[in-house]
């Protein structure tokens, strides 16, 4: 049998971790989520010299506090799973602040070893770095990697078995404080140590004196003395040095670690092309760079609407006109051949939005995300999210609801808090996606023309300020603000982005699928039991005395919430026109109402899908249900103050 | 020198102009409490411990955030938190 040695990778954001992920694990990984968490969980495996290498990729962090989810995460999983052997993966360019996570990775004692990546990076910078006396300074071997280029992996993976084999235990390799501090943290180690808690006992009591409410609430459950022999350490501490403790032993950990860095820093001839500095300036640019933001936004939407609508309806062709005629003669026309059909519609329908829309659009997202450009969005977009008491960030799934509001759901993870995500993904729900463009489009856009079809889009951008204000303003709790670091510009690591595009595809499947296919059936089947009728009878009250629309589009509603395209696209056949201006009492005030009806009613069944997913079926209930009453109710008195005035 | 000098260059960091650098002073409590993302605790962890050197790159319009360079990173931060980290303007800018 082989040996296994469990392995896990720390370190910062966008320090190059998924791309040696990557290289290390190739096919044999798993992405999924932390259980009960929103957070991605990376696993992988792979075979060296003999040992079976499992591989957990951490979530990107700054600190071992439990500020975010993120971070609780990254340290439970190591105090809690005590990896064999920890890989802190370090971005060389900007050595000073990873050090200060690796400082503190030192303090869990768990056997390490550091990947020195981005070294070419750094290097244009004009940073050279004296591995040998990083490794002599540490105590941690060290290992400089282009992850990007493969280079310096196998080295690493050598290290690492060595690093196993030794069992170095990395005790006592740790930075030390100034003497008030460690002889205090001392004090509460002695305290600690004979009590088998299950964190280090360093590292316990530095948080201690820290006052990490999570370690403290714990310690009490062992001993309420340990904890208030620290408040009284942490109060000598503050009064000693006049600053709180917890300030204390963060700016001593900076300071270290600044110490380190210009050590082993050699300043050389930097070979920065200052393209990428450039790019930055002209990317963040007060006017340049809303103009490069929004032409990049408009071009992509345009491709991918434009090439994804045709794409869409080539497939649409293909499945339609070879499946239906097989289908029916297979099944002839019973009621089981209409609902397996029904079924079939669902795939169909599934795959025609899937592969033309969400593939390509996830595929540029990451890939302008690893680009580093995704962050320069969020900070242009800061002030018009702080309006809805989100943050810059907010507005990348915000962005891809435009395609389709299911990913952007899941997009909402991002986000540092239970409450931003809330408001997040109801905005998102808000959005209008690429099936309600098309019916924007095809309805209001070609019977009424262009403008009022751009007029109903502004009129949606505007519902989505005021609901998101609304949201902001009767949610408790305060909003969070942008802190965020903005990496170098660089070549996108494609089969990385690939990946991620792949995984997050794949994941939309599985979520959205079952969901379109079961309504479908669903659909069919009440189609096929003559339930249509009663149905609509049954809407009326609302669809034709509120709103003023002809009956049969109830029915049309109640489809759209399968995939909300198919509102028009069954106005046509039941209509029994192609020009549905003809139609009686479907004039352009209809239509409007219509559209916004359409547009607002309700999340699609595989939008819900992803709500209930993300932040559970309740509040996913609550918003459906507002959404429905709230277009209800707005369409209603779009319909009655249209007809006054026209 | 005089108080009233003193209090001009102590500025919040927000108020810095482009290329201008400053001495990380205090930062100055937020809104709500405890160790939560935007507290000043999470602020200093990012590495704005008092005594930090910081350089303006840019701000956004409209009261937006700020690009500052701190610790050889690039970090951007949002107007509310930067205009609670209070800063010493340095002498070399005039």
């Amino acid at each position: 049998m082989d040996k296994i040695i469990r392995v896990a990778l720390a370190g910062n954001t966008n320090v190059g971790k998924s791309v040696i992920f990557n290289y290390l694990t190739g096919l044999h990984q798993h992405i999924g989520n932390w259980p009960g968490k929103t957070v991605e969980k990376a696993e992988g495996t792979l075979h060296f010299k003999g040992y079976n290498i499992d591989v957990i990729d951490l979530p990107g962090v700054y600190s071992l506090s439990p500020y975010s989810l993120e971070e609780q995460i990254t340290r439970n999983y190591i105090v809690h799973e005590k990896p064999d052997v920890l890989i802190n993966v370090v971005d060389a360019s900007v050595l000073e602040r990873n050090l200060y996570f690796t400082l503190q990775l030192m303090e869990l004692g768990r056997p390490m070893i550091i990947a020195l990546n981005q070294i070419d990076i750094a290097r244009k910078k004009g940073i050279d770095i004296d591995v040998e006396k990083m490794e002599k300074i540490l105590g941690i071997p060290v290992i400089p990697t282009i992850a990007t280029k493969g280079v310096g992996i196998f080295q690493l993976l050598e290290k690492l078995i060595d690093t196993y084999r030794r069992g170095a235990t990395n005790r006592g390799n740790y930075i030390k404080f100034r003497k008030i501090i460690e002889d205090r943290i001392e004090k509460l180690v002695n305290m600690l140590e004979s009590r088998g808690f299950h964190y280090p006992a360093r590292y316990a009591a530095i948080k201690l004196l820290e006052g990490d409410e999570e370690i403290e609430n714990e310690i009490k459950k062992l001993d309420v003395e340990i904890v208030n022999v620290a408040k009284k350490l942490a109060g000598e501490i503050e009064k000693i040095t006049g600053r709180p403790c917890h300030e204390v032993i963060i700016s001593e950990r900076y300071e270290a670690a600044s110490k380190i860095a210009s050590e082993v820093e050699r300043p050389v001839f930097s070979t920065r092309p200052k393209l990428t500095d450039r790019l930055h300036e002209v990317t963040t640019h007060r006017v340049w760079g809303y103009i490069t933001m929004i032409s990049l936004l408009v071009l992509i939407f345009y491709s991918v609407f434009s090439l994804g609508g045709y794409f869409s309806e080539l497939l649409n062709i293909l499945f339609y006109n070879s499946l239906e005629i097989f289908f029916l003669k297979l099944f002839e026309s019973g009621i089981i051949g209409k609902l397996l059909w029904g079924s079939a519609e669902g795939v169909i329908a599934a795959l025609t939005v899937a592969l033309p829309y969400i593939l390509p659009l996830y595929f540029i997202l990451y890939l302008l995300e690893d680009s580093g450009y995704i962050s320069r969005v969020a900070f242009l977009m800061d002030t018009a999210m702080h309006k809805m008491g989100l943050h810059g960030k907010a507005f990348i799934p915000l962005l891809l609801g435009f395609g389709c509001n299911v990913p952007a759901c899941i997009g909402c993870r991002i986000l540092e808090t239970e409450r931003e995500r809330l408001i997040a993904v109801f905005v998102v729900t808000l959005v209008p996606c690429a099936a309600e463009t098309v019916i924007i489009l095809s309805l209001v856009g070609k019977y009424l023309g262009f403008q009022w079809a751009l007029l109903l889009y502004l009129f949606n951008l505007l519902i989505i300020l005021i609901l998101g204000r609304f949201a902001f303003k009767i949610l408790p709790g305060e909003p969070t603000a942008l802190i965020m670091e903005m990496h170098e510009y660089r070549v996108p690591h494609l089969k990385t982005v690939l990946k991620q595009t792949w995984f997050r595809f794949y994941e939309f499947i599985k979520i959205a699928f079952p969901l379109i296919i079961l309504g479908s059936t669903l659909i069919k089947a009440i189609e096929a039991f003559g339930l249509l009728q009663p149905l609509s009878i049954m809407f009326s009250p609302i669809i034709v005395d509120w709103l003023g629309l002809p009956m049969i589009t109830g029915i049309t509603l109640l489809f759209g919430i399968l995939r909300k395209e198919l509102t028009v696209i069954l106005l046509s056949t039941l209509f029994g026109t192609t020009n549905l201006i003809e139609v009686p009492g479907f004039g352009p005030i209809n239509m409007i109402v219509f559209t916004v009806v359409a547009m607002f009613y309700i999340p699609c069944i595989s939008t819900i899908a992803a709500l209930v997913k993300e932040i559970g079926w309740k509040k996913a209930l609550m918003i459906s249900l507002f959404e429905l009453l709230f277009a209800i109710g707005l369409g209603g008195i779009i319909y009655r103050v249209l007809t006054l005035f026209i | 020198m005089s108080i009233g000098e003193a209090s001009k260059r102590r500025v919040p960091l927000s108020a810095l102009r482009e290329g201008e650098s400053g001495t990380v002073i205090s930062i100055l409590k937020g809104p709500g409490r405890g160790r939560r993302h935007g507290s000043a605790r999470c602020i200093m962890e990012m590495g704005l411990t008092p005594g930090t050197k910081v350089v303006m790159i840019s701000s956004a319009p409209f009261h937006g955030p700020v690009v500052i360079d701190v610790r050889g990173s690039r970090l951007a931060i949002g107007r509310g938190i930067a205009e609670r980290i209070i800063v010493e303007i340095d002498e070399k800018n005039g």
